[in-house]
């Protein structure tokens, strides 16, 4: 039961999703009739699910969503940014019903109820006089006699049903299908034909010779009613019309039954599909056509074959249909496994310490020199690698889904604060861990907030400087030597620098006066507690946020970067590492110790040249590379070896050298992390063990590069060298 | 575990009181320095032979490396230098001693392993609670706060540890945070 809850939850919220997406973009095609039926198909989907695990408040809450979707999709009402708005509120109550059953209260709080009635009534408010009564409210079987009296209802649907002799004797009760009728709407009213009943003694008791004409108010559709009788579809004769049908539909109807034309005419008066005079107007027109040629008789059961043969075929046609539908789920599914995260966690562990163990092994085998013995080793390694990538791809997924909840975060924020803001998405399809997927959201957030609010101008000012009213944000993620780069930018007016730097010094983060570079003042809005906001909004400016966004993508490995040009707009990159798990990487010695750098990032390697001057960078065919001794920068003990080698990195832009004493190849390296107690340690992203079970360090190339600028900005400026950062 | 993080926590929580009434508690004695300490036995895993380990740069020198221990990499605490004495030589008898240790980060309880590194190791003793005085004001080598008690064993005093102080993650990060600053 358990289980079934948590797949429920799961896929609810997954469907939720998928609604409110819908829902966006139907507010800007509202006619969109594909995007309608999905918005409609995943609030069915949760109601259904609700119902199976008997989760009795969130069938009732969604019924009535899923009432006025399905009226938005009959196009009895029309949608309007309003009603999306109320939509949307539903989704997220939706969620919250979610959590409720998920914390496992059997009755949500009395606040949320408030909430939730609140909400219905605002959707019923909306203009659109429907029947909002929940499902567990439908009026209950056993009044349903003494309901002839009710007016007639503008929507109700008529339906004819027949069933055949043999029904009982297949083990269904009529009366069963006529009780569930009742559950997904009211039978205003009911008349019983019994006119197939023959006298007492030709009588069959396990017979059924019962017939209904049914008056039925509800709004769900016509593949919902007739889902009723799915199990008598073979044993019983169904007509369903649908609210509002024409007269003639009624006329046609009576012509297809097998009773008595003027008795059904009578039952349908009764029942208050139709009045009398127009039953006999209908009836008139009918046969008045009629008498023309053919005689007049053989006409209605002309009519009634071909209407047989009419309704067959739909039927059919509705039945292959919905047996598709059913088909492709089935298939989708097989293709689709649900798995719990902490399993493939532990694959994931499991095949890194393969990973390990099997470069032990090629380095045991390479120390025997047995040729049979290396081969082997190496067809290993080879398949261990193949293991790894295929294991690691189990845990990628689109950064696309965490980019398409910002549709919604944008529309909110911006309705908020009155702006006009135009999301673009590019590159949903970028592959990144989910792990890294996860933590990447609120940062995201942020700038998206601070974005629109900070960033974007309002529609007057915007216009007063000649730039399109709609402002314009976008998000986009792409692949970049062995980073994953998210970006988040907009065309608002951009970083004021004077108003960064007077806050700044106001905040004594830099003394007045000092020169920075306009990369250096972009990059002062990291610094904690600051914030250029003359206005404190509820939504940004209150000085907690930069700091805490560089701080969450730095511990996920990464880093952020601005870049602003005055009255054109802002652009953040964010710069992350593809996984968190396992890299290829290139294994070079300092010292006694060994480090890696991840392979991505290696451009080339080559000897130091011989040095005449102390200067921290060389000629590299023409290019000025700076670099930094890996010994000097990390005080390593011992003397610089005769000859050294230079690593060549990139990573964005910038390239550098790496300085070290040996190359010792190319290795995969399963990512350890160094834990709390190094987390101050820069240039260092985490460690790895080798082949023999020695510890290796990883170098954290981004930063080093970041230090090895600086370094050489120093030693520009000041005449001594200073061997670290 | 938590009760393991309890027992040697100086304040009289329940766990204690129950440890009290039980009378004796074991503990490993191991020297450093020439001077007898012990551990509260509940934290410790293991103990390994003293194997070359990789060094991290940039760190305080009490912070003497990482190990590989069957597939985690695990730091190794130089608990001589961690008192302010000087770096332990290596001899023939040095161990590892693997804690598991207890901290907070965000809200979450994370555990982690911990190498200490000792001249050698003794033996395991039962020492009964009031057997154990109260830390000396002053007087001792190391630091009072790292003192859970004094143990009597045989007429010689022990220095019982309290690990949770000793090996608080936070605070040698702090320091290895100050270290790094100075030497960059």
């Amino acid at each position: 039961m358990d289980e079934l809850l948590s797949v429920f939850v799961t896929e609810s919220h997954e469907q939720l999703a998928a609604l409110e997406a819908a829902l966006l973009q139907l507010e800007t095609a509202p006619d969109d009739v594909d995007t309608l039926n999905a918005i409609f198909r995943a609030a069915h989907t949760i109601k259904g699910g609700a119902g199976v695990i008997e989760c009795g408040y969130i069938v009732s809450f969604t019924h009535v969503v899923e009432n006025v979707l399905d009226q938005l999709r009959n196009g009895d009402i029309r949608l309007g940014t309003d009603l999306v708005a109320v939509l949307l509120a539903c989704s997220d109550h939706i969620g919250l019903l979610l959590g409720e059953l998920e914390a496992g209260h059997a009755t949500p709080a009395d606040l949320l109820l408030a909430d939730g009635d609140a909400l219905l009534a605002r959707l019923q408010g909306n203009g659109l006089g429907l029947d909002a009564s929940p499902v567990h409210s439908a009026v209950p079987v056993d009044v349903l006699e003494s309901l002839g009296g009710e007016t007639a209802e503008p929507d109700c649907w008529h339906i004819s049903l027949r069933f055949e002799p043999h029904v009982l004797r297949n083990g269904m009760d009529p009366l069963s299908f006529l009780r569930y009728l009742a559950t997904l709407g009211t039978i205003v009213h009911m008349e019983t034909l019994a006119d197939a009943m023959p006298s007492a003694d030709a009588m069959d008791a396990e017979a059924c010779y019962l017939g209904f004409e049914i008056r039925f108010a509800s709004c769900a559709d016509k593949a919902a009613i007739e889902g009723v009788f799915d199990f008598v579809r073979d044993d019983c004769t169904l007509h369903i019309l649908p609210p509002h049908s024409r007269l003639a539909d009624y006329i046609d109807l009576i012509q297809a039954l097998p009773e008595d034309v003027m008795r059904l005419g009578e039952i349908l008066v009764r029942v208050g599909a139709i009045t009398q005079a127009e039953l006999d107007d209908g009836l008139l027109a009918q046969q008045t056509p009629a008498a023309d040629g053919v005689p007049a008789t053989t006409i209605p059961l002309g009519e009634i074959l071909q209407q047989q043969q009419v309704v067959r075929p739909e039927l059919v046609e509705a039945a292959v249909a919905k047996q598709g539908q059913v088909h492709d789920k089935k298939a989708a599914e097989a293709r689709l496994i649900r798995i719990q995260a902490d399993k493939l966690d532990r694959l994931i562990d499991l095949v890194g310490e393969l990973v390990i163990a099997s470069s032990s092994v090629g380095l045991l085998a390479s120390r025997t020199g047995r040729s049979e013995l290396l081969e082997a080793a190496s067809l290993m390694t080879r398949l261990v690698e193949s293991t790894r990538d295929s294991a690691l791809q189990l845990r990628m997924v689109q950064v696309g889904d965490t980019f398409s909840r910002f549709n919604r975060i944008v529309r909110d924020v911006s309705k908020e604060l009155g702006k006009d803001i135009e999301l673009v998405i590019a590159g949903g399809e970028t592959e990144l861990d989910k792990s890294v997927v996860e933590k990447i959201g609120d940062p995201l957030i942020h700038l998206v907030r601070n974005a629109i609010d900070h960033g974007i101008e309002s529609t007057a000012q915007r216009i007063a400087v000649g730039k399109p009213a709609r402002g314009r944000l976008e998000l986009n993620a792409f692949h970049d030597s062995g980073s994953i780069v998210l970006e988040v930018s907009d065309d608002g007016g951009g970083l004021n620098r004077d108003k960064i730097v007077a806050k700044a010094v106001e905040r004594s983060l830099i003394q007045s006066g000092q020169n920075l570079s306009e990369a250096e003042i972009d990059n002062l809005i990291f610094e904690p507690g600051f914030s250029t906001a003359d206005q404190v909004s509820n939504l940004s400016g209150r000085g907690v946020g930069m700091d805490v966004v560089k701080r969450n993508i730095q511990s996920l490995r990464g880093r952020v970067d601005v870049s602003s040009s005055p009255g054109a707009g802002t652009r953040f990159s964010i710069r992350l590492p593809l996984t968190m798990a396992i890299i290829d990487g290139f294994l070079v010695g300092a010292g006694r110790v060994s480090y890696v750098i991840p392979l991505d990032m290696v451009v080339e390697c080559l000897e130091l040249p011989p040095q005449t001057t102390d200067n921290h960078y060389l000629n590299l065919r023409g290019e000025v590379l700076p670099f930094i001794r890996l010994r000097e920068l990390f005080d390593l003990p011992g003397q610089r070896p005769l000859r050294e080698n230079v690593v060549v990195v990139r990573a964005g832009s910038q390239k550098a050298g790496i300085v070290v004493d040996q190359l010792q190849g190319e290795f995969q390296t399963v990512i350890k992390p160094l834990g709390q107690l190094f987390r101050s340690l820069r240039g260092i992203g985490g460690s790895t063990i080798l082949g023999s079970g020695e510890v290796a360090l990883i170098l954290d190339v981004p930063s080093l590069i970041q230090q090895i600028i600086q370094q050489e900005a120093c030693s520009v400026a000041s005449q001594f060298q200073i061997s670290t950062p | 575990m938590s009760q393991a993080t309890a027992l040697t926590r100086r304040d009289a929580s329940a766990a204690d009181a129950v440890e009290a009434e039980a009378g004796a508690k074991q503990y490993l004695t191991f020297t450093l320095n020439a001077q007898l300490f012990a551990v509260g036995i509940l934290n410790i895993k293991e103990i390994i032979e003293y194997h070359q380990l990789t060094e991290i740069p940039l760190m305080p020198a009490f912070i003497h490396g990482v190990i590989n221990l069957r597939g985690a990499v695990v730091p190794v605490i130089d608990l001589s230098a961690r008192f302010g004495a000087k770096p332990t030589a290596i001899g023939r008898r040095t161990c590892i001693v693997i804690v598991e240790m207890h901290h907070r980060v965000d809200g979450a309880d994370i555990q982690q392993d911990i190498g200490i590194l000792v001249d050698s190791v003794n033996e395991v003793l039962e020492i009964p609670a009031d057997e154990i005085e109260p830390a000396p004001a002053f007087g001792a080598t190391i630091r009072a706060d790292f003192i859970f008690g004094m143990g009597k064993v045989a007429g010689r005093f022990v220095i019982i540890l309290d690990l949770d102080r000793v090996l608080s993650i936070d605070e040698m990060g702090q320091i290895a945070a100050l270290s790094h600053d100075e030497k960059g």
